[in-house]
C-alpha cells in the first residue's frame, strides 16, 4: 500500500457512508439515493472516496476548461448557435451525462473512463466550434467553403487526402451526440417529421435526422454533401431531405451492402473514387496520397492498440469495458479516424495502464462481475450509460459492443493502388454496418464474438424499428438456447425514449435476471426509478 | 361494360401462387424461378426451359409463424410471404432469386435458406445487392451481380441455357407480352375506357405470376375483345387517379379505390405495370444480356435510388402518368413499415400538391387488405375533393 | 546590502506564493463546492435549460419538404 492511501484510508473509513457502493453493500441506500426523483439530477455528485472523488473532480475542471476554451475561441457564434438551436441547448447536459456515464466507477477504471471521456469532450468542443463559426446560417467565417459536409457513417479518413479541406461529420453535432446526452431533444425533431406525415414506424434516428432538415437545424457549411447508403434503409431515404434542404451538390457514396462478397470490392472502390473525382471538381483541389499517408499511418496506430485492448478484453482483468469502451471507440472510429493525434496518446497511456492491469490480475469493478456479456445490435442513443447500469445493478459486464467491431483492417501507407484497396474494406464496415446488413453471417458473427471474448451472455439490441435486426429475432433466440448463451433482448427505440423508455429497458434486464436466473441485485435502489425527465 | 371472357379465369389464376397454369408448366417439366423484386429481370428468369413467378401470397390471413421469426414489426409482405413458404405454398419452386433491396426483404429471403421451408431438394436461393445509383459504375455493379447471382446459378445448378442466343429469345418473347400489356394498359388513357382499373391490374398481375406462353393466349384474346369492347355510354368514375407506392399485389385494393368513385388509369407500385412492362431494345453492338442490364436499371423506380437523377425521374416519372392518363389526382400508398416508401411519400406528395399542383392523398396500407373502412373514408374524400375541383373548373384546389 | 536585498525578495516571493497559494484554495474550495454541490447541473435544469427551452418555443422556423 502507498503512503497516501495508508493515510487517506482513516478518512475513507469515516466517510464510507457516503460512498453509495458501500450503502448498497450495507443495506444503507445506493447509488439512486442521491437524487431528486424523475429528474436525473443528485443533490450531491458521488463520494467514491478521497482519491478517485478527487480525480473526478480534476477531470470535471478539464473539461470544464475545454469548454472555456471553445467558447473563448469563437464567442459570438457560439452564442448565436445557442440562440438558432435547440440541439445547442441541450450540449449543457455534458456533466450530467458525464456523471451518470461514469457512476459507480473506482480506480483504474475511473481513470481510464476519463482520461477516453476528456479525449473526446476536447475533441467536441473544437468540431463545435469551428462548426458553428464556419456556419453560413451565422455569418459564415473563412472556412466555410474548406469544409466538406459528409454522412456522419462515411468515415472521413479517405477525405484527408484533401489537403487545406475538412472532414465534417453533419449529424454528429445535432443529432448523433446530443440524443447520448438529452434524451428529450430528438423527439422534438422526430415530431417535426412525423408532422409532414413521416410513419411513427421508421427508425427514429433517421426521423430525427430528416426533422433536423426540416427544421432548419443543420449547420450550414461546404461547397457539397456527400451522403451514402450506410448503414440501412431509412438512412438512405433520410439523405433526400438533406438533398432538397440543404441544396447543395450532392454525392451519394453507395458502398456494397453485401460487402463481404468478393465483386463488392471493385464496386465500392471505384465508387470511393468517384467520390473524390466529385470532390476535385467542385473544390479544385487535387487529391494527395502522400497527406493521406500521414493520417493513415494514425489510424493504424488506433487500430494496432485496438487489437491489444481486444487481447486484454478477453481476460478478466481489463479496467476498460462498458460505455468507457464503446463510447470512445465509436467516436475514435467513426468521427476521429486518424484525424486526431490526441488520440493516439491516449491509446497509448491507457494500452499501458491496461497492461499494467493484466500483469497485476487487476479485478475490476471489486470483483462483482457476474457475467461477461456481448453487447449485439445498434444501442438506444438516448440511453448511453445502459452498460453502466447492467454493471451497477446486476454486475455484468459489457466486454464489447457490435458497435465496436468497426473496420480493424490495416491501410497500406505507401501505395495508392493497395491503400484504397485497403481503405474500401476499411471504410465499408463502418458503425451499425458491419454487422447488421449484408447478408446472414454478418449478423450470425455474434457467437463467434461471444465465444472468443469469453462472454457467457448477450444483449441483443432490440431497436423496434431496425427491421434488419427484427428479421432475424427467432433463429438468434434458437441459437442461444443451442449454444447456451444467456440472451436477453433489450427492447428500445434507438433515439425515441418515449416510446421505450430507460425502465423498459431495464425491465428487460431485471426480469430476465430475476426471473430466469433468480439473481439479487448489486444494488436494490437502481432495479427500478423514474428517470424520465432526466436529459 | 360486357364482362372480360377470361377475367373470372384470370382471378382465380390468382388466388394460389400455384395456379393451374404454373402447375401444368411444372408438369412439363420446366423450372419454377421465384422473384420479389423489380430488381431481378423477369426476362432472365424466362429464359428456354424456365418460367418466372413473382411471388405473392394471396388469401393470407395470418402471419404468426413468419411473425414469430421476424417480429410483427416488419413488412407485411414479407411477412406474408415467408408464412406462405412454411404453409408449403411455394414447394414448386426450383430456385428463388432474391435481391438485397430491403433489409425486410433481405431477411425474408434469407429464411428460405435458413430454415428451408422448401420441400423440393434442387431448390436453392441467391440474392443480389442491387444498385442504389443509375450511373456506369452502378450498372457494371448490376451486371456484375446479375451475372454471379442470377445467370451463373441458372447454368451451373440448373443446367439452364443462359448464351446469347437464348437471351435474345427470352427478350423477343417477354417484349411480346409486353406489347400486349401496354396495348391493353393504353386504353385507360381514353375518356372513356373500354377498361377498369381493376381489370388491368388482374391482368397485370397475371402476366407476372403464370408462365408467360401460357398466359399470352388469353391476354391477346383480351386485347382483341377490349378493342370492340363498348364501354358505359358515360365515364361511370368521378375522378381519375394514379396510385403509387410500394408492394401492392392485391387486386382488391384497386377495387376499393374504384369503388369509392375513382378509376385507377395508371399503376406505378411495385407489381404495377410502371415500371414492368417496357420492352428491351438491343442496341447495335450491344449484347443481350447488357441491353436487359440497361433497361431495368433505366426503369426502376424504386425509391431506394438515391442519386439526384434518379429521384428527380421519380417524380417526374408520376407527373408523366399524371398528364398523359389524363388524371386528376394521385393516391401514395405505402405498406406499413416499408421505410423507402415512407419517406419517398412524404416528400414527393408536398412536392406534387405544392410545386407541381397535384391533388395528392397519401395512405398507409396492410398488405391483406384490412383497415378497409379506414382507408374508404380517406378515398371518398379525397374523390369527393378532386371532384369538387371539377365543378369549381380548377379553382380553389 | 546584499541581505537586506535578498532578504526582500525572498519576502516578496513568500508573498507572492502565499497569495498564489491563497487564491488556489480560494479556488479549489469553491470549485470543489461547487462539483460536489452538483451546482452547475442544478442551475442548468432548474434556470437555464427551462429559460432557452420558452426561448426554443417561440422561434418561427423556416419549415419546408
Amino acid at each position: 500500500m502507498k503512503l497516501t492511501d495508508k493515510l487517506l484510508a482513516p478518512i475513507d473509513k469515516a466517510l464510507e457512508r457516503f460512498d453509495p457502493l458501500w450503502q448498497a453493500e450495507n443495506g444503507k441506500g445506493g447509488l439512486r439515493s442521491r437524487y431528486y426523483d424523475k429528474t436525473g439530477v443528485a443533490k450531491w455528485r458521488e463520494w467514491r472516496g478521497v482519491k478517485d472523488t478527487l480525480y473526478d473532480y480534476t477531470a470535471w475542471l478539464n473539461n470544464i476548461l475545454s469548454m472555456v476554451q471553445m467558447v473563448a475561441s469563437a464567442p459570438l457564434p457560439i452564442l448565436k448557435g445557442f440562440w438558432e438551436y435547440r440541439w445547442m441547448g441541450s450540449y449543457l447536459g455534458t456533466f450530467m451525462f458525464i456523471d451518470r456515464l461514469f457512476e459507480g466507477y473506482r480506480g483504474t477504471e475511473l481513470r481510464i473512463a476519463h482520461m477516453n471521456m476528456h479525449a473526446i469532450v476536447q475533441s467536441l468542443t473544437k468540431k463545435i466550434a469551428f462548426g458553428l463559426k464556419n456556419d453560413a446560417r451565422l455569418g459564415g467565417g473563412k472556412d466555410t467553403y474548406n469544409i466538406i459536409p459528409h454522412d456522419e457513417t462515411i468515415t472521413p479518413l479517405f477525405l484527408k487526402g484533401f489537403k487545406g479541406l475538412y472532414p465534417f461529420p453533419l449529424q454528429t453535432l445535432p443529432e448523433f451526440i446530443i440524443c447520448d446526452i438529452d434524451q428529450h431533444i430528438e423527439p422534438y425533431y422526430i415530431d417535426v417529421a412525423e408532422s409532414y406525415g413521416l410513419p411513427a414506424d421508421v427508425c427514429s434516428r433517421c426521423a430525427a435526422e430528416t426533422g433536423v432538415a426540416i427544421d432548419d437545424a443543420f449547420p450550414l457549411v461546404g461547397k457539397v454533401m456527400l451522403s451514402t447508403n450506410m448503414p440501412c434503409n431509412a438512412s438512405e431515404a433520410t439523405s433526400m431531405f438533406q438533398r432538397r434542404r440543404i441544396g447543395k451538390p450532392d454525392f451519394p457514396i453507395t458502398l456494397a451492402m453485401q460487402h463481404n462478397n468478393p465483386e463488392a470490392l471493385p464496386y465500392s472502390r471505384q465508387t470511393l473514387k468517384d467520390a473524390m473525382a466529385f470532390v476535385e471538381e467542385h473544390y479544385g483541389v487535387k487529391y494527395d496520397w502522400n497527406e493521406f499517408f500521414k493520417y493513415a499511418r494514425l489510424m493504424n496506430e488506433q487500430n494496432t492498440i485496438e487489437l491489444e485492448k481486444w487481447d486484454l478484453f478477453k481476460t478478466p482483468y481489463s479496467p476498460l469495458s462498458g460505455v468507457a469502451e464503446s463510447l470512445y471507440r465509436l467516436y475514435e472510429w467513426q468521427s476521429v479516424n486518424g484525424q486526431e493525434p490526441y488520440f493516439n496518446k491516449v491509446d497509448r497511456k491507457v494500452i499501458e495502464i491496461m497492461r499494467r492491469a493484466y500483469e497485476q490480475k487487476y479485478r475490476p469493478f471489486s470483483g462483482k462481475t457476474r457475467h461477461r456479456a456481448f453487447l449485439w445490435g445498434p444501442s438506444a442513443v438516448y440511453y448511453t450509460d445502459f452498460p453502466t447500469w447492467v454493471q451497477n445493478c446486476w454486475g455484468i459486464t459489457i466486454v464489447l459492443n457490435m458497435d465496436s467491431t468497426m473496420g480493424y483492417n490495416m491501410i497500406d501507407t505507401e501505395d495508392p493502388k493497395k491503400a484504397m484497396d485497403d481503405l474500401t474494406r476499411f471504410t465499408e464496415k463502418a458503425c451499425m454496418r458491419h454487422h447488421a446488413v449484408g447478408g446472414w453471417d454478418n449478423i450470425n458473427a455474434l457467437w463467434d464474438w461471444a465465444r472468443n471474448f469469453n462472454c457467457d451472455m448477450i444483449l441483443f439490441n432490440d431497436n423496434i424499428a431496425c427491421k434488419g435486426m427484427l428479421g432475424t429475432h427467432a433463429l438468434m433466440e434458437e441459437q442461444a438456447r443451442d449454444l447456451g448463451f444467456h440472451f436477453i433482448f433489450v427492447e428500445h427505440d434507438l433515439q425515441d425514449s418515449r416510446t421505450v423508455s430507460r425502465q423498459d429497458m431495464r425491465n428487460c434486464v431485471n426480469n430476465y435476471m430475476s426471473v430466469v436466473l433468480n439473481e439479487k441485485p448489486l444494488d436494490p435502489t437502481i432495479v427500478e426509478f423514474d428517470d424520465s425527465q432526466a436529459y | 361494360m360486357k364482362d372480360l371472357k377470361h377475367l373470372i379465369f384470370f382471378e382465380n389464376l390468382l388466388q394460389d401462387a400455384q395456379n393451374e397454369l404454373v402447375s401444368k408448366a411444372k408438369a412439363e417439366g420446366r423450372l419454377a424461378l421465384g422473384y420479389n423484386c423489380y430488381y431481378v429481370p423477369e426476362v432472365l428468369l424466362n429464359l428456354p426451359g424456365c418460367f418466372s413467378s413473382r411471388l405473392r401470397a394471396p388469401r393470407c390471413t395470418s402471419t404468426d409463424i413468419a411473425g414469430y421469426y421476424m417480429t410483427n414489426r416488419t413488412c407485411p409482405y414479407a411477412r406474408s410471404i415467408l408464412e406462405r413458404a412454411v404453409e408449403g405454398g411455394y414447394n414448386y419452386l426450383d430456385a428463388l432469386f432474391g435481391a438485397e433491396s430491403c433489409a425486410t426483404m433481405d431477411r425474408m429471403e434469407q429464411h428460405f435458406f435458413l430454415i428451408k421451408p422448401i420441400k423440393n431438394e434442387r431448390f436453392f436461393v441467391t440474392q443480389i445487392d442491387p444498385p442504389m445509383k443509375g450511373d456506369q459504375t452502378n450498372l457494371d455493379y448490376y451486371k456484375v451481380q446479375l451475372r454471379v447471382k442470377i445467370l451463373e446459378p441458372l447454368r451451373e445448378r440448373l443446367g439452364v441455357d443462359v448464351s446469347e442466343e437464348a437471351m435474345r429469345k427470352a427478350i423477343e418473347e417477354h417484349n411480346r407480352l409486353c406489347r400486349v400489356v401496354t396495348e391493353i394498359g393504353n386504353f385507360r388513357r381514353l375518356p372513356n375506357p373500354p377498361i377498369t382499373g381493376y381489370e388491368f391490374h388482374v391482368i397485370q398481375l397475371v402476366s407476372q405470376v403464370c408462365p408467360h406462353d401460357l398466359i399470352l393466349p388469353y391476354l391477346e384474346e383480351t386485347l382483341e375483345e377490349l378493342r370492340s369492347r363498348e364501354p358505359e355510354p358515360k365515364f361511370p368514375f368521378r375522378a381519375r387517379v394514379v396510385l403509387v407506392g410500394s408492394e401492392i399485389d392485391d387486386e382488391g385494393f384497386t377495387k376499393l379505390i374504384e369503388g369509392c368513385g375513382a378509376m385507377v388509369v395508371a399503376d406505378r407500385y411495385c407489381f404495377g405495370s410502371f415500371p414492368s412492362r417496357e420492352e428491351i431494345e438491343i442496341r447495335e453492338g450491344e449484347s443481350a444480356f447488357d441491353a436487359i442490364a440497361r433497361t431495368y436499371l433505366y426503369w426502376n423506380q424504386c425509391a431506394r435510388f438515391m442519386d439526384g437523377m434518379k429521384i428527380d425521374q421519380r417524380t417526374n416519372e408520376v407527373k408523366r402518368l399524371v398528364d398523359e392518363f389524363h388524371a386528376d389526382g394521385v393516391i401514395y400508398e405505402n405498406m406499413k413499415f416499408c421505410e423507402f416508401w415512407s419517406y419517398e411519400k412524404v416528400l414527393k406528395s408536398n412536392i406534387l400538391i405544392n410545386e407541381l399542383h397535384v391533388p395528392t392523398c397519401t395512405i398507409e396500407k396492410e398488405y391483406a387488405l384490412g383497415a378497409v373502412g379506414q382507408l374508404r373514408t380517406r378515398f371518398q374524400a379525397f374523390i369527393e375533393s378532386l371532384e369538387i375541383k371539377h365543378i369549381q373548373g380548377g379553382k380553389n384546389a | 546590502m546584499r541581505k537586506k536585498c535578498s532578504c526582500k525578495l525572498l519576502k516578496l516571493l513568500g508573498k507572492l506564493l502565499g497569495k498564489v497559494a491563497l487564491i488556489g484554495l480560494i479556488g479549489f474550495v469553491l470549485t470543489f463546492a461547487l462539483y460536489i454541490t452538483n451546482g452547475e447541473n442544478k442551475l442548468i435544469y432548474y434556470v437555464i435549460r427551462p429559460w432557452l427551452n420558452k426561448h426554443y418555443d417561440s422561434q418561427v422556423r423556416d419549415r419546408k419538404v
